[in-house]
Parts: C-alpha cells; structure tokens; sequence
C-alpha cells in the first residue's frame, strides 16, 4: 500500500527535515509507491526535486487560501488524499508544523499519532522508536490505525537520494476547504533575528554581563561583534535587568553555545552562565576581578575594564583590515 | 402547639432535606478520590484537631482576623445547646432545656459570646469594607457579607427573644446572670406587644439557623463542616515530603499524578471543599506577591470549580460517556502550575490545612510524566541530572576536586563507614559561590576532629530538582541507587550542606529503604560549638539571617543556624522569619528556570537589606546564589555567605580547637 509524505517547501526549494521524512517513510513504504503531498505556491517547482528521493507521485494543493499556513486547511488537504489513496500511513517532519497538522489529522480520523519518530518498519499495528521526554528517552511503541501516523525526529534519519527516477508525476487538487479550517491561521510574519548570525551557530559569541553596565554599554560589544561576524550573546543578569531579549542568553536557561571563540565581557561566570557555555572551543574572558569564577574556566583572560579593552579590540581590528 | 411542631417539623425536614442531599453529594465526590494514606498517627490528629480547630492556631498567626474568627467561632461552640432551646421554645413557649435551660452561668456564658459574636461580624465588616486587604481579591465577596448578615441575624435574634422573655417574666434563668439581655429588656414593657415579639423573634432565630443550614453546603461556608475533618486528616509527618508515587502495582492502580478530576486523591477534593477563600496563602505566596499568575487560592477555587462541574456526572458514572476535562489548562494554567517554588508558605499559613504544594505537585507529575510538557528552559537540567547526575552536566570526576585540595576522605567501596558521612550536594560541588560553604563545612569538621568522608563521584543529584519538577521516574531511580550506595556503605549519619539534599534523605528516603539520621551542617556545627569543640570569636558586625524554606518550614532548623550568627555577629531579624520565611526563589527546581514577572530573589534582598546588616546569612546553596545575584542586582552592599563560612572565619587564627 501506499504512503503519503506531507512535504513542507519554501522559496520553491523542499526543507531538509521533509527529505529526512522522506527516507525515513521510503523504508516504510517498503517498495509500495510513495506519494507526496505539498501545500501551497512554490509546490511545482519543489516537487520537481522529489523523484530523486523515490516519490512516484506528488499531489499539489492548490487554493488561494492556502497561501498562508492554516493547520486546519492542511489537514483538510491530507484527509482529501487519505480518502482517495487509502495510504498504509502518513509521515510528515516532526517540524512544529509537520505535527500540528498530524494532530488535527488524528483527531478528525480518530486515530493515535506517533510524533518524533526516529524508525518504523513495516506491519500493523506499525513498530517505531520515538523520541520522548525532551531526547532523554527512546520509546518502542506499536502504532494502531490505518492509516498509521508518523512524524519524524528532526536530524536523526539522513536524508539519503535514491538512483530513483526522474521528475515525479504531478496532480494538482483543490482541497475542500470549509470556513473553520481556516480559523487558525498565519496572520503576519515578524523576523526576530534583527541583523546577523544565530547564538547557537555563531562561529564566535561576543558576550556581556553586569559589567558591560546598560542596554547602551552592548554597543561595543555588537560592534566588535560585526567585525568578527559574530553573535551576541549575554548572561541572566543582562535579560533579567532587560537590557537584552531572552532570545540572547546563554545559559543553563538560556541557548547553549559552542562557538570557536567564546568572548566574555564582565561575565563573572556564574555556574548558570559556564553550563551555556562550556562547548566553546576557546573562552577569552574581559574582567575587572581576577578572582571571577569564569577566570578558571577560561583559556584567555584580559584583566582590565570592558569599556577600555573591547574597543582596544576593535580598532586594532580594524586597523589590521584597513588596506 | 401542634401547629408549632408541625410548623417546626415542616421547616426541618425541608431545610435538612436540601442539606442532606448537598450533602450526599459532597461525601460521594470524595469518596471518589484516590487513596490516600492518612489513616494513621490519630493522637497527632487529635492533637491537631485540639490545637488547629479548638484552639485556633494558625488563625491566630494574624491576631486582628485571628481573633474575630475565634470570637465567632468559640461563640458558635457555646451557643449550640441555645439551638435546641430555641427549637423547644418555639413549639412550646414554656419550655426549655431541662437542667442546662435553667442555670444562671450558661445563661452568662450566652451573653458573652453572643456579644463576642457581635464583635466578630463587625470587626470582619470592618476588614472587608474598610480595609479591604488584597488577600481576597478574586474571592467570593457577596457570599461572605450574606454569611455575616446571618450569624448577626442569628445572635441578635437570640439577644432579643432573651430580652423579651425577661420583660414577660419567662425566663427560666435568673435574670440577673444575663447582663445584655436584661438590658435590652428594657426595650419591652410586660405587654401583648412583647408576646408577640418573642413569637416573632424565637421563630426568625430558628428560621434563619435552619435556612442557615440548608444554605451553608451551597457556599464556600461549608468549611464549618469539612475544615474540622480535612485538619484530622491533614499530613502529620515532616511538611517536605512528597508522597511518592507506586510504579510497581497493576498498570490500572497506578497514578501519574492529576491530569483530571477523577485523579484528585480524596484529600485533595476535601482540600478544595474546605477553602474559605481567606487569601491568607496568596498573601504569603512568593510567586502572588511578585506578580506571577499563581495564587494558591485561586488554584484551589479554580479545582473546586471543576470538581462540582464534573462531579454529579462522574458519581453518576454509569453512562461512562462523560470524559472529564484536563485540569490543566481547564482549572488553570500552565503558568500556574510552573510559577510554584514548593516553598510551602501556603500550607504553614492555611487556618483548615489546606495542602496546596500537593495540589500543584501533582498537576506538575501529570504534565511532566504524561505529556512531556514543562517549560523548555528546564529541559537541560532534567536532562543532565539524568544523564551526569548532577543538573549542571558537570563531569562527575570533577565533583571531589575541591577536597581534594582540602585533603579530605573519599570513602572508597569496603572502606569502613566514618562517623559522619558528609553528602555535599551537587551545588556546593560545582557551584563557584556554593562551594566555599562546602571548604568551610570541611575545615570546620576537621578542626573539630569529626571522622568524616565524603563519597567523591560516588554521590549524585538525589533526584531533588527531578521530583519538584514532576519527574517521578528519575527521582526514584535516583533514590533507590543512592540507598542501596549509602546502605551499602554503612552509613549510619549524614551531614548534608543542602536543605533540599537534607529533605530529600531525611524525610523523603525512608521510603526507599534509606534510614539515616540526617544533619544539616547548620545543627551538626551548633552542636560542635556548644560541646566547645568549635571556639567562635565573637564578632560585632550584623548579621541578619536568611532561612531557607526546606529547613526552617518544611524541616523546623531555625535554632541552630541562629546560634552560629549569634556566635559570630550580632543577629538582626528580618520581618519574614523563622517558618514565616520568604523563599530566595530557586525551590520547586525555580534554580533551573527563567522567572517570569517580579522577581523574588530581589524582593528577599531587598527585606534583607532593609534591616541595615552587612551581612545576610544564609545556610543554603541555592540561598546563596539567589540572593547574592539580587543582591548585586539591586546594587545594595551586602555580603550573602553561608554560616558555615562566618564560623570558618571567625575561628581562633590557630585551628579553633579549645587551647
């Protein structure tokens, strides 16, 4: 029997955790065709790309009113297909989407749904390992139903090309779309990365604390930080005083990092603050006390004021660039 | 007479009617709860039903409502044998009691306590027009003001047929015993106007005690009834333990905590049903009092809603087509349910034992274990104490370096079992700031010549901050390998640094087969001071010390740490003391996540600071670095160090032995 693949796409290009699905639903499929499922514009040009993966054929959701994400709306379109094919299973990402849209799924067919799968094999009820308890725990379960539900563990099955055929069939449906499918659904898009790279992959984290003193004190730091195409990052102190968003803590509570170059500004290096930033390769520490904890888990210290030396560091920088 | 009694027959059995079938209800709603094991230890029952609900203890904790409540309430006890006078005297105007109708002190006794009732009414008026505290925002206001309107309609009534039975020369009491009465009964002449007033009056007193009745299992009044049993029934062992949940029974026994109402134990739905909505608890709520959306009352109310909306359809149970809703978000919130520090102010405060921590401990258990849902911040803890045992995902090889510099014993396995084992905790292992508590604790042990050890990488996270989250499972797998390392071991007594570490073997490792006597390093180092085994200089500086919640609440250690300051400072008390200390913010596993709205580190801080000390004394390592962080945060000058670390310092420069 057949699977159903719901595959999510942007700018025309197919994500890399839907092609994760994918593999992961192609061992399921176990040779039985597998058929995709995109929603939205951009879904012909995306899906040009998924017969390398093994799909034989790939259904368009077409409507104008899919433009926007509407859980409701995508469900609707993969109950339109679970009708019509009467797939063994369905898999999707296990994307924030990927299992929304499973849940609406499973509670309008009534069935389970097991989300954050890392296998499946074949049969029914289905066999899978899943993800639970934030990845600290790898669960077996038997998936009831048919069609079985399944979304897939972000980065834990590569997704793998096959020497599959060309361009896969395309058919393009209008799902029918009722009012309340379209109740909840993406209103505006607001970026709230303003400029740069992201703390968690950053090459290297200029970071400040107490000592950089105010929201202002971060204009040295963001400085030195755009000549190094470096993140900027901050200790709880900084958040908690609200001189930066959450967004930018590092910390036990906050992102954990693990650049090449660690840089951190009057950070006094509170446990909290190390176990965010422990992974670093390098720690340079800027600090007015020499007994500051950080200091023991640093590999560079400057003993000195964060006002003098980061600018010190700044125009040496650009002094060595100039021509 | 006849119509009389067949008047008075007709009012009680419509009036007891409406209460019986209230409640047949309510006894049926806890009848459906959970187990719970509180059958036992009955003389500490007794005693707290003597102490609590005769004696009015934790009411009295705020003397102003304290004593308007217990002038209500000890009127109330006096004035219960009037009922059946009242009754007598309705249907035969010639009768009363035999004996107890007839004697002069009961008759005083009456009068006094009617007035005192008076005096409650109009002092609680006084509380809730005038002062108005914020305890009851959110309570049910109009409902209070109809209860007082009654008890005052019920002791003026009984006042006034008093009265007018002395103006008619009726009483069967001297009339000289009963002060109050005999001088309203100068408002009577001995006429037919006063026979029928004294008709009037005795029929609207047993009318209004009847309606009284019939109304009161309809309101949040009800606790006349449920407070008395739900404070028999409250938890007598230590407050900080955490009735552990049974993995090992049939899977349909077994309990994950309380996703629904049918999950409620029986106690929890007593809890709900004997609520007054008093506030005392949201005023004492750390988490309330620093704008966060968990008000212990609220939580309560807010379960008690949803138990009488599902409850008639779940004791009626038969159709079993009624799913009951999930408490969370039905009841409350998430944020409700994470915002809780397990400080346990709530319960201490409570006047009818409430046990709210179990309430939200529960809901935690049910996200937690059932969902996976708790706030992501809190993931990487839960994670490293699983995986590193300890929640900082230091390496467990590094957890001795400290004394190692210190030169103290590791117990190796087969070694023979020192005196005292020293259980340092994950905090003063790793922890910069909470460290130096632990060097201090060593140092001090050694120059008292204690036989202790430590267990190096052989100790691990107790499963503490695990189980305050909700995660039963890693908590029991923690405790079942840390007895079987310490009983292995033969430990016979501990010495921990960490109030949570003390709780959790003390009080909470019994259930696991882990039976220690447990110190912590605060009462272990006052007893090394009074055998004189440890010399403190006294010092001049002030100190004002901080308790934590899982020693002085939860444990009942507020002596001992108190000697220590006062051995080396002069002690200066913050308003918050004692059990009614103010949590630093970290308990219920708060260490490991970000707080929304005020911050209760630095309204501690900010107490601390207000007394003037140069020093806030703490005994705790999760005190320590809160404090220290709200201290910096708020700019204030003030050192927060362990007590151990104050008597470290203040030791003779030699080694603090007697010379």
């Amino acid at each position: 029997m057949a699977v159903l693949v719901l595959i999510e796409h942007g700018d025309g290009q197919v994500d890399e955790l839907s092609l994760q699905a994918l593999t992961l639903a192609r061992k399921l499929a176990a040779g039985g065709p597998l058929v995709a499922l995109l929603v939205g514009p951009g879904g012909r040009e995306a899906a040009g790309q998924l017969g390398a993966h093994g799909v034989a054929t790939a259904h368009l959701a077409e409507d104008e009113r899919l433009a926007a994400y509407a859980p409701g709306a995508w469900a609707t379109a993969v109950l339109d297909l679970v009708a019509r094919l009467e797939p063994a299973a369905v898999v999707a990402a296990g994307t924030d989407r990927g299992n929304e849209v499973l849940s609406h799924v499973a509670a309008r067919l009534d069935l389970p749904f097991a989300a954050n799968c890392t296998q499946a094999g074949a049969g029914s009820p289905t066999p899978v390992t899943r993800v639970r308890w934030g990845g600290s725990l790898l669960e077996e379960a038997r998936v009831h139903g048919t069609p079985a539900l399944l979304s897939v563990a972000p980065h834990t099955v590569p997704a793998a090309a096959t020497n599959g055929a060309g361009a896969p069939t395309i058919e393009a449906f209008a799902p029918r779309l009722s009012e309340a499918d379209l109740l909840v659904r993406v209103a505006e898009h607001v970026s709230t990365v303003t400029a740069g790279v992201s703390l968690a992959e950053a090459k290297v984290v200029v970071s400040g604390g107490r000592g950089v003193g105010s929201a202002d004190g971060f204009g040295m730091l963001e400085e030195l930080a755009s000549l190094l195409d470096a993140a900027v990052g901050c200790s709880r102190v900084v958040t908690s005083a609200g001189w930066r968003p959450h967004t930018d803590q590092v910390g036990q509570t906050g992102t954990k990092v693990s650049p090449d170059l660690y840089i951190a500004c009057g950070i006094s290096g509170a446990t909290q603050h190390i176990a965010g930033c422990k992974g670093a390769k390098n720690i340079l520490a800027i600090n007015t006390d020499a007994e500051a904890p950080i200091l023991a888990n640093a590999d560079y210290a400057v003993i000195g004021d964060l006002t003098e030396i980061v600018p010190a560091i700044t125009a040496e920088l650009r002094k060595a660039r100039s021509p | 007479m006849a119509v009389g009694a067949l008047a008075l027959a007709t009012a009680l059995a419509v009036c007891g009617g409406l209460f019986a079938r209230r409640a047949k209800l309510l006894v049926d709603l806890v009848r459906l709860g959970r187990p719970a094991e509180r059958f036992d230890d009955v003389p500490r029952r007794a005693r707290n039903e003597a102490v609590i609900v005769l004696g009015q203890r934790k009411l009295l904790q705020r003397v102003g409502p304290g004593l308007m409540h217990a002038f209500i309430f000890w009127g109330f006890l006096v004035l219960l044998p009037t009922i059946l006078m009242a009754m007598i005297g309705a249907v035969d105007r010639d009768a009363t009691l035999p004996w107890l109708g007839h004697q002069g002190w009961f008759a005083l006794l009456v009068d006094v306590f009617a007035v005192l009732v008076l005096v409650g009414v109009l002092a609680a008026v006084v509380i809730r027009k005038l002062q108005r505290p914020a305890r009851f925002q959110g309570s049910h206001l109009g409902e209070a003001d109809l209860i007082l309107a009654l008890i005052a309609g019920i002791v003026t009534t009984l006042l006034l047929w008093h009265a007018t039975r002395i103006a008619l020369g009726l009483n069967e009491w001297p009339a000289g015993w009963s002060p109050v009465s005999d001088l309203l009964s100068g408002l009577f002449g001995d006429d037919s106007v006063t026979e029928v007033l004294e008709r009037v009056f005795v029929w609207a007193h047993v009318l209004i005690i009847l309606s009284f009745l019939a109304y009161l299992p309809y309101s949040k009044h009800l606790h006349i009834f449920t407070a008395p049993v739900n404070v028999f029934f409250a938890r007598t062992g230590a407050g900080g333990r955490l009735e552990p949940l049974r993995f090992d029974v049939p899977e349909e026994e077994m309990r994950f905590g309380a996703g629904t109402v049918p999950d409620l134990t029986w106690k929890q739905t007593l809890d709900t049903f004997s609520c007054t909505e008093c506030g005392r608890c949201q005023d004492v709520c750390p988490a309330w009092t620093t704008g966060k959306e968990l008000s212990p009352k609220l939580l309560i109310m807010a379960l008690r809603d949803q138990v009488f909306e599902e409850g008639p359809k779940l004791v009626r149970g038969a159709d079993g087509e009624f799913e009951p809703a999930p408490l969370v978000p039905g009841a409350v919130t998430d944020n409700v349910v994470w915002d809780c520090v397990t400080c346990g102010a709530c319960v201490r405060e409570c006047p009818v034992s409430i046990e709210h921590v179990d309430h939200i401990l529960d809901l935690r258990r049910h996200l937690v274990m059932m969902d996976s849902r708790f706030p992501s911040e809190a993931e990487p803890m839960l994670r490293d104490v699983e995986r590193a045992s300890n929640p900082w995902g230091k390496p467990q090889t590094e957890r001795a370096e400290w004394a190692e510099r210190l030169g103290v014993r590791v117990l190796e396995p087969g070694d023979p079992a020192p005196a005292v084992l020293y259980w340092v905790g994950c905090a003063a292992s790793f922890d910069e700031r909470a460290r130096t508590a632990a060097e201090s604790t060593a140092r001090l042990l050694k120059a008292a010549d204690v036989d202790f050890a430590i267990l190096g990488p052989r100790e691990s996270c107790t499963g503490d901050p695990a189980r305050r989250m909700g995660n039963e499972y890693v908590f029991q797998a923690y405790a079942e390998q840390n007895v079987s390392t310490l009983n292995e071991a033969g430990v016979t007594t501990i010495v921990t640094s960490c109030p949570h570490c003390f709780n959790t073997i003390g009080n909470e490792y019994p259930d696991f087969g882990g039976k220690y006597e447990v110190l912590h390093h605060s009462e272990l180092l006052a007893r090394l001071v009074r055998d004189e085994r440890l010399q403190p200089k006294a010092g001049n500086g002030a100190i004002t010390y901080h308790d934590s919640c899982y020693l002085a609440r939860h444990n009942d250690v507020a002596a001992d740490p108190r000697e220590l300051v006062a051995a080396v400072g002069e002690p200066i008390e913050m308003e918050r003391s004692g059990k009614r200390t103010f949590c630093c913010g970290a308990g219920g596993a708060h260490m490991w996540m970000e707080e929304r709205g005020g911050k209760i580190n630095e309204e501690r801080a900010r107490e601390a600071a207000e007394t003037g000390a140069e020093t806030l004394a703490v005994a705790c390592p999760f005190c320590t670095v809160m404090l220290d962080d709200g201290v910096r945060q708020r700019g204030d000058d003030m050192r927060v160090v362990d007590v151990s670390t104050l008597l470290a310092e203040s030791l003779d420069d030699g080694d603090g032995r007697p010379a």
